[in-house]
């Protein structure tokens, strides 16, 4: 289909040509480490379908305590493909969150956040949070008696923390404990607040990507290495990874589609052997190492404080690497990543089978 | 003879329903029709069937590309194709 006339018709209006030689010029470097730049590009693709499938669901979904499970079960059991696309937005999360892990570990082990890409490593790691948040605030969104155990044991988690703690909890709860209006400022978080700031990030994100071009290993940088055009090579290359995501995204969801629990009852007792969703099991099973007191001070403030330092520490890593920073290896700072890779599977797979 | 009819029926087949409904069941989140998910299983193969030519279609021009781009052709000026 060619589409002179509507071309000749924005042409007229619209001075795009500077766009159109800056992605005809745009070259990505080719090496044995490009696999890792496609899942960038994978995260907004899985997002995309996040947003798409999310706006479905907001049109039947009724955010309050006594009718939301209903209205999720009325989706599931009721609207032509209503199952489907609840599977498919509960698996494109867990895969979107699967993906940001994948890209965060490959920018830290190939020290792509090094100067000057100090702010992509910043935006990216925000996004992980605000996906990780994306993902809980989802989950009660369910409001059945799991969901509602698990945010119940996260909003508390967060209260341990010293001085600020107290009014995190309060202002995630909306009140002293988990209850409708915990549901109401979640729905709140899920559909407005944190998408906007996805989007923005993202875009800020994307924008940087562009103005600092794609970051090459240390080891490769001396080398001259070949270029491929971004467009049209790369983006075919985009579009078949794309196709495989979305064809094992729709292939899981079909075949495993997530259950739901019982409606959410606030007198029930907590049910047994309860576990939070995989990317929170590595802090779960941080939090039961601890004993309950140390030193006479409370196990799971101690507890909280570490991690919240080990996160920070990865937040400011590249100020904290100056090898990487001047362009020569830094040992050290590849070892303390693997530390972190390897601490982030081992405690995810004892969560898992524990 | 009533009585013992209705106390088998009972026994047998509403005492046992009775305590079925009290047993939590777990809520469909799957068509449960086999001619259903017959239905989405064939489809699902379609799809896959789909996404492969799609991937071979994009290979195919990528290797197209990378061809001409080997032989140079691609710098060449637009306009002075058009105007041949």
């Amino acid at each position: 289909m060619n589409c002179q006339k509507l071309k000749d018709w924005f042409d007229e209006r619209y001075d795009t040509s500077a766009l159109k030689k800056f992605a005809g010029e745009k070259l990505v470097p080719s090496h044995r480490h490009d696999l890792w730049y496609y899942t960038g590009g994978i995260i907004v693709f899985l997002f995309s379908i996040q947003f798409i499938t999310g706006m479905m669901l907001a049109f039947y979904y009724v955010p309050h305590a006594d009718f939301a499970h209903k209205s999720i079960i009325e989706i599931v059991t009721k609207l032509n493909m209503g199952w489907f696309f609840r599977s498919l937005h509960h698996w494109g999360s867990q895969l979107t969150i699967f993906f940001l892990f994948v890209h965060l570990f490959a920018v830290l082990l190939l020290k792509s956040y090094r100067k000057p890409r100090e702010l992509l490593w910043f935006s990216g790691f925000i996004l992980l949070g605000i996906a990780v948040f994306f993902g809980l605030s989802g989950y009660l969104l369910l409001w059945d008696e799991r969901a509602f155990a698990a945010v119940r044991v996260a909003t508390g988690g967060s209260g341990a923390l010293p001085i600020v703690g107290p009014f995190i909890k309060a202002f995630l709860r909306g009140g002293i404990d988990v209850t409708g209006e915990t549901l109401t400022r979640f729905y709140a978080f899920h559909v407005s607040i944190l998408p906007l700031a996805t989007v923005f990030l993202m875009v800020l994100h994307v924008l940087l990507v562009q103005v600092h071009g794609m970051s090459v290993p240390l080891s490769l940088q001396e080398r001259n290495l070949p270029q491929t055009p971004f467009f049209p090579n790369v983006v075919y290359k985009d579009m078949a990874v794309w196709l495989v995501v979305l064809g094992v995204t729709v292939t899981i969801a079909t075949l495993f589609p997530p259950e739901i629990g019982q409606k959410a009852d606030p007198l029930a007792p907590t049910p047994e052997n309860i576990k939070p969703e995989w990317y929170f099991l590595f802090l779960f099973q941080t939090l039961k190492l601890f004993p309950g007191e140390i030193l006479g001070l409370n196990g799971e403030t101690i507890a909280i404080l570490l991690i919240s330092a080990g996160i920070l520490a990865l937040f400011i890593l590249p100020l904290l690497d100056r090898k990487s920073r001047l362009g020569e290896k830094s040992t050290l700072f590849t070892l303390i990543g693997i530390v972190y890779l390897l601490y982030f599977l081992i405690m995810t797979l004892i969560g898992y089978l524990s | 003879m009533k009585l013992t009819v209705f106390l088998t029926f009972m026994t047998f087949f509403k005492v046992p329903l009775l305590w079925g409904q009290e047993a939590k069941q777990a809520i469909e989140v799957f068509p449960s029709t086999p001619f259903y998910q017959y239905i989405i299983y064939e489809n699902l193969v379609i799809f896959w069937i789909a996404i492969i030519g799609l991937i071979v279609i994009i290979g195919m021009k990528l290797r197209e590309i990378e061809r001409v781009q080997k032989l140079g052709l691609d710098k060449t000026d637009h306009l002075s194709m058009r105007s041949d």
